[in-house]
């Protein structure tokens, strides 16, 4: 169930200049969460305080759940923004507000030879999800960023800039994965034009496919419909929310031409 | 770290006489209601339901309405803007599924928002609304900025809002609040006509209409390009409103617009609000309306007032 609650931050990680994790520590807040689910988390703010500290609360931020084992749960972030480099400037101890853990979750299988793309800060989500998948499943996993300091542990990775990996968009290499591997199923999270040729492919050769969609947020319970995205059929859709009936869709109801 | 509270101690709310108030027919417990769409049962997981004195479903309209296309949200230097466009599923399941829902769950008064293309189609809405119950009362919204020929096309005109509130007001007993737009050259002449139709109370003010822009780029931050601006950027245009419209009705008045906490609460109070409502707050604070009901109770016990002893009493 989602609610809202105030934890401190166990520890932080560095990853490189951009890139950082949160750790928290809660065995039964642990247990809630799965893969895919996220929580909108903020530095701890209190209101009354708006005026005297000359800032003005801002809205959460929608954070993917990075890890989560014997309730220790971890936030891998990347500095984009405000609000990202606000809690940049988190250290272990200070507080963290967190809603969550909200969202639907990708679904879990077995049995199957699983092919994940991400791109970017895509990539935390697929990885909590990869350790609930990996003892009953085949995986192969493609991550794709701009330059090396974008990537991720992988089994192939692509930088635009041809810096790490094989040069040029992670989305090239999907196609020929899909047939070489003989993918039955595909998990993706990354910018969305990305995700959108991913869709394409996997939509040619009928292959199902879910993706985590990422939206701006309001409220992030699903009260405002802020975060609404066009699902259905091209003749039936509806639009559905990023924090309640997603972040997860399956790739081939998004409605990619009209975002 | 000592003022930390979480979900271990859901924040409740004692019932006190103090914090006590009328809003046209109905009595509230506590001065503090929600603004229509910012708000709904999800809410309530995080603190104890006694806080509000009354709950304002999203508006609904007479067909299911898909909304507006993303993106509907950017939060700009201090506020919000958004673009929902009133998506909801419509009047038939309302009744059917939302309504049974919110009366086995809530306590506290419940307002039902809604609007309409046509004042027939208000009209009878309103009249299928009429034969539920647990129905307390409803918001007339007159004032969405985000959909094109419905609600603000007719909370623009004194005489359209008279026409319309007369009309609705013939059909019901129950409390009949109309929600203004701040987007009006003259919000006092409005707040007459809707008071002299038969309105029993007024809600103000709905969102302002704003926009933002990608400076590097030139794009809209909005799909729709202009939306609905909220928070605490429009507080003191929220406020000047509320003043006048006070000073032009008799009737009781729902403040909101940039409210975060207890104290920008008694703002409105003093200026003539005899509620407020939470918007924006609860997306900014979770906790915002547990938190401004004990900051408001504290105040008034040590100043041994009550709301009803502030309300318009500005200098």
């Amino acid at each position: 169930m989602t609610n809202y609650y105030q934890r401190a931050i166990h520890s932080r990680e560095e990853l490189s200049d951009s890139f950082f994790i949160l750790w928290i520590w809660d065995d039964a807040l642990g247990k809630q969460c799965k893969p895919g689910q996220f929580f909108e988390i903020r530095p701890m703010a209190r209101l009354q305080n708006a005026f005297s500290t000359r800032a003005i609360p801002k809205l959460f931020k929608p954070i993917s759940i990075y890890d989560n084992q014997g309730g220790r749960i971890g936030f891998m972030i990347k500095k984009v923004g405000g609000g990202t480099n606000a809690l940049s400037t988190l250290k272990a101890g200070d507080m963290l507000e967190l809603v969550g853990p909200a969202g639907n979750g990708f679904p879990l299988v077995a049995s199957r030879k699983i092919l994940f793309v991400s791109g970017g800060i895509g990539y935390p989500p697929l990885w909590y999800l990869q350790k609930e998948l990996i003892n009953h499943n085949q995986i192969y996993w493609m991550h794709g960023g701009n330059t090396q300091s974008d990537i991720f542990p992988s089994d192939e990775s692509w930088t635009v800039d041809g810096s790490l990996g094989r040069k040029g968009m992670v989305t090239q290499g999907v196609e020929a994965n899909l047939k070489r591997l003989g993918i039955d199923l595909v998990y993706s999270c990354g910018p969305l034009p990305m995700l959108a040729e991913v869709s394409r492919v996997t939509s040619l050769h009928n292959i199902e496919h879910y993706t985590s969609l990422e939206a701006y947020m309001a409220c992030g319970i699903g009260v405002c419909h802020g975060c609404a995205v066009p699902i259905g059929t091209e003749a039936r859709w509806d639009y559905l929310r990023v924090c309640k009936e997603g972040p997860v869709f399956k790739a081939e109801e998004v409605r990619w031409e009209m975002l | 770290m000592g003022d930390v509270m979480n979900q271990d101690r859901k924040p409740r709310c004692s019932a006190n006489k103090l914090l006590e108030t009328n809003l046209g027919r109905i009595k509230l417990k506590t001065p503090l209601s929600v603004a229509s769409g910012t708000f709904d049962l999800e809410n309530l997981e995080f603190y104890d339901a006694a806080c509000l004195g009354a709950f304002v479903t999203k508006t609904i309209t007479k067909l299911p309405k898909q909304g507006n296309p993303p993106p509907r949200l950017y939060e700009s230097e201090a506020g919000l803007i958004n673009s929902i466009g009133l998506q909801n599923p419509g009047l038939e399941v309302f009744v059917e599924e939302r309504l049974p829902e919110y009366r086995a769950k809530l306590s506290m008064p419940l307002m039902v928002s809604f609007s309409g293309s046509t004042i027939a189609e208000f009209c009878e809405i309103l009249e299928t609304l009429e034969a539920q119950e647990g129905i307390a009362g409803y918001e007339i919204n007159v004032s969405c900025p985000n959909v094109e020929n419905e609600g603000i096309a007719f909370g623009v005109d004194p005489n359209m809002v008279y026409d319309l509130t007369n009309l609705l007001a013939q059909r019901t007993s129950r409390e009949l609040c109309v929600k203004l737009s701040p987007n009006v050259s003259d919000i006092a002449s409005i707040a007459k006509a809707a008071e002299a139709a038969g309105a029993t109370s007024l809600a103000l003010i709905n969102t302002l209409w704003g926009m933002a822009i990608d400076p590097l780029t030139g794009k809209c931050r909005i799909k729709k390009g202009i939306g609905g601006y909220s928070g605490i950027g429009i507080k003191p245009v929220a406020l000047a409103l509320t003043y006048k419209a006070a000073q032009a009705v008799e009737i009781p008045i729902v403040a909101m617009g940039g409210i975060y906490d207890w104290k920008d609460a008694l703002e409105f109070f003093w200026a003539g609000a005899s509620a407020i409502a939470l918007g924006t707050a609860n997306f900014v604070n979770p906790l915002a309306v547990p938190e401004l009901i004990m900051g408001l109770a504290e105040f008034l016990i040590q100043h041994d007032l009550s709301i009803r002893d502030i309300i318009g009493k500005c200098e």
